[in-house]
């Protein structure tokens, strides 16, 4: 593979796969540039400081290029103690507190899973693993900038445009293609407590699926309640008229919800007919759940005219409980392990603000309608033409990033000559 | 550069041309730099016309390039000090009261062009009004990837306000007062001292027009109607034949 020679990878196989980049010392200088994709922050040079755990990186130095050992006050008094400063791009400037000896060899390595190669192999984080693949995206601040560059001009479709405007629509271009467009899927593994309800993540827009992880890792999906159960939004204490009643400073008072406190005992084997011998001896019809809607002896929830088929599953249900901000998952869920899938709209850290080359096209399309068609006395064929073009553009993104691979297809094709027998 | 004694000297062999009158190098050097300014103010001017008509590929005729070609000599950087008691970035030294100069420069600034943040990053300039416009708009907030600026009082506010330094800025800087330096010879004679002289800023190509302009105010020294209007004719001409 060459090294990087004007083209769009500026980092050699070492940065990129390592992690890693070293000078070999000459005696003349204490500053070294390093040109890793990633900025170099530097919480404090001393172990012993609690910023230390903010680095992203570690500093080693040798004498044969063969032992490292980290620049600490200890190991290398003439080296320490080191600053860092950022200079373009995500160049980082190292500076030395005196100059690398002569031969003597200089890495920093970015923290990575197994720690990397050098010292004590003890440079645990995963810096390096959140370059990896980031030849496939953009960031925001590059979409602007070739924005700007490419659209925007004398003699060019934007004669001019405000920096702000541009970075405004780029933003909402990103959150709308986050929603239905942008691979933004994020997930978290998280255990059902006895309260039966998790935090909503941070970066929580909607989810997509959550399911639950069964001893051989096989998820399985977890249903919305849907009409089943609710979590009220409000829950008024009332008199005995029915009418809600207020505090000292004129605001209802609440209570807790008994909906939600029923659901949480419920025996969800009533409601998906997963009945074992026990319900099944004790017959429904009498001391069951469907008491009074006279069913047969064995009938569960809803089932006079069959049982419904969304309901006849044991995986679980889950709803929404937008008081609380959490989600809430049926009695049976408690103590499982669930895996929640939810979209963020691609704005909340600034490692999420990664636009799919896939998708570029398509956002400069989005930016260029979303300004022109909010100014004023722009000829309405051009709006007309660019919106065309926008929406062509996004779906031709939906499409690429849909990830459909033709010999994908055709295995699952193939179960089309299997034989389903019932 | 334009030579002030080759404009000096032909300034006054035209004069001398029928014994019409003399200007002295006092004269000449206030004269010199009004003609100075009123060439070097008209150029932004004549850039935004030229920006609206349409313009040829040619080497040496295209009137945008050549006019940015002209005001290159006058375009600089600097970087401003942080002044972190009013946390605003410092464009002026007045060190010299009635002089104040670009700091670490000697150059007088005309015009600020752009703040780069880090040698890369764009500053967007505002208006007091608009900042607070994007402050309200958690999608416009400035970042240190996208910072914002205010330019008010000859001070540079930059946010996010964690901009503390790497802040450069580009410039148009104001010619310099142009002087004919001189001494004098035993019959009381000037004689051009090159030390002692300050040359025209403007590009060789205007050495022409700077003529012309100062013969016209030359003409109104030496109260002589037929020269500013001879002058003045020359000056509408060119402008018309460049600007058309």
């Amino acid at each position: 593979m060459p090294t990087p020679n004007g083209g769009l990878i500026i980092e050699t196989n070492e940065q990129y796969y390592a992690g890693a980049q070293g000078f070999v010392g000459d005696n003349t200088t204490d500053k070294y540039t390093f040109t890793f994709n990633t900025k170099l922050n530097l919480g404090s040079p001393d172990p012993t400081n609690v910023n230390y755990a903010l680095n992203n990186f570690k500093l080693y130095a040798s004498s044969d290029g063969i032992t490292y050992t980290e620049v600490t006050a200890a190991n290398w008094p003439a080296l320490y103690p080191y600053t860092v400063n950022a200079i373009d791009n995500n160049n980082s400037v190292v500076d030395l507190a005196g100059n690398l000896p002569a031969n003597h060899v200089l890495v920093c390595q970015l923290k990575t899973i197994d720690g990397g190669n050098f010292g004590s192999g003890d440079a645990y984080g995963t810096t390096v693993e959140q370059n990896y693949g980031s030849y496939g995206y953009l960031t925001l601040k590059d979409i602007v900038n070739n924005f700007i560059v490419g659209f925007v001009g004398q003699d060019k479709l934007i004669p001019r445009a405000n920096r702000s405007d541009i970075i405004f629509h780029a933003k909402r271009g990103l959150q709308e293609f986050s929603y239905d467009t942008l691979k933004s899927i994020k997930s978290q593994e998280l255990n059902i407590p006895p309260s039966l309800s998790v935090v909503l993540p941070q970066d929580y827009v909607n989810y997509v699926r959550i399911s639950r992880i069964d001893e051989l890792g096989v998820q399985r999906i977890i249903y919305p309640s849907n009409n089943l159960t609710n979590s009220p939004y409000e829950i008024p204490l009332q008199d005995n008229l029915g009418v809600p009643t207020q505090d000292n400073f004129g605001d209802n008072v609440e209570g807790t919800s008994i909906t939600e406190d029923r659901w949480s005992k419920a025996n969800t084997n009533l409601l998906n007919q997963n009945f074992n011998i026990q319900l099944y001896n004790e017959g429904m019809d009498w001391a069951g759940y469907n008491w009074g809607y006279g069913g047969y002896w064995y009938w569960g929830w809803g089932e006079q005219y069959g049982m419904s088929p969304q309901y006849a599953q044991y995986n679980g249900w889950f709803n929404m409980n937008e008081r609380e901000g959490k989600v809430s998952f049926s009695s049976n869920l408690v103590n499982q392990l669930i895996i929640l899938e939810y979209i963020s709209d691609g704005l909340a850290y600034d490692l999420d603000s990664r636009i799919p080359k896939m998708a570029e096209d398509a956002l400069y399309s989005y930016i260029s309608y979303a300004i022109l068609s909010t100014r004023i006395n722009q000829p309405e064929y051009i709006i007309q033409r660019l919106r065309r073009e926008k929406s062509a553009k996004l779906r031709n993104a939906k499409i690429r990033l849909s990830n459909v691979k033709l010999d994908e297809i055709v295995q699952v094709m193939r179960g089309k000559a299997k034989w389903i027998k019932r | 550069m334009v030579n002030v004694n080759t404009v000096y000297q032909t300034v006054l062999l035209i004069l001398n041309q029928q014994q019409r009158g003399y200007m002295t190098p006092d004269e000449f050097n206030k004269a010199a730099i009004q003609a100075q300014l009123t060439i070097f103010e008209g150029y932004a001017s004549d850039l935004n016309q030229q920006y609206r008509l349409s313009q040829n590929d040619t080497e040496y005729s295209n009137r945008i390039k050549n006019i940015e070609q002209k005001l290159q000599f006058f375009q600089r950087s600097a970087t401003p000090t942080y002044d972190a008691v009013n946390g605003v970035f410092t464009l002026l030294d007045f060190a010299t009261p009635d002089a104040p100069v670009v700091v670490g420069t000697t150059d007088v600034l005309y015009r600020l062009g752009s703040v780069f943040y880090k040698d890369q990053d764009l500053g967007e300039y505002v208006q007091p009004n608009e900042l607070r416009q994007l402050l309200l708009s958690p999608l416009t907030q400035p970042t240190v990837t996208f910072p914002i600026y205010t330019y008010e009082n000859n001070v540079l506010k930059v946010r996010p306000s964690s901009i503390t330094s790497d802040i450069t800025i580009s410039y148009l800087a104001k010619p310099r007062d142009v002087i004919w330096g001189f001494t004098t010879n035993a019959q009381g004679a000037y004689l051009y001292s090159e030390g002692s002289s300050i040359q025209f800023d403007l590009d060789v190509t205007e050495q022409d027009e700077l003529i012309l302009r100062i013969l016209a105010y030359a003409g109104v020294i030496i109260q002589d109607p037929t020269i500013i209007q001879a002058a003045s004719q020359a000056v509408a001409t060119q402008d018309a034949n460049e600007k058309q």
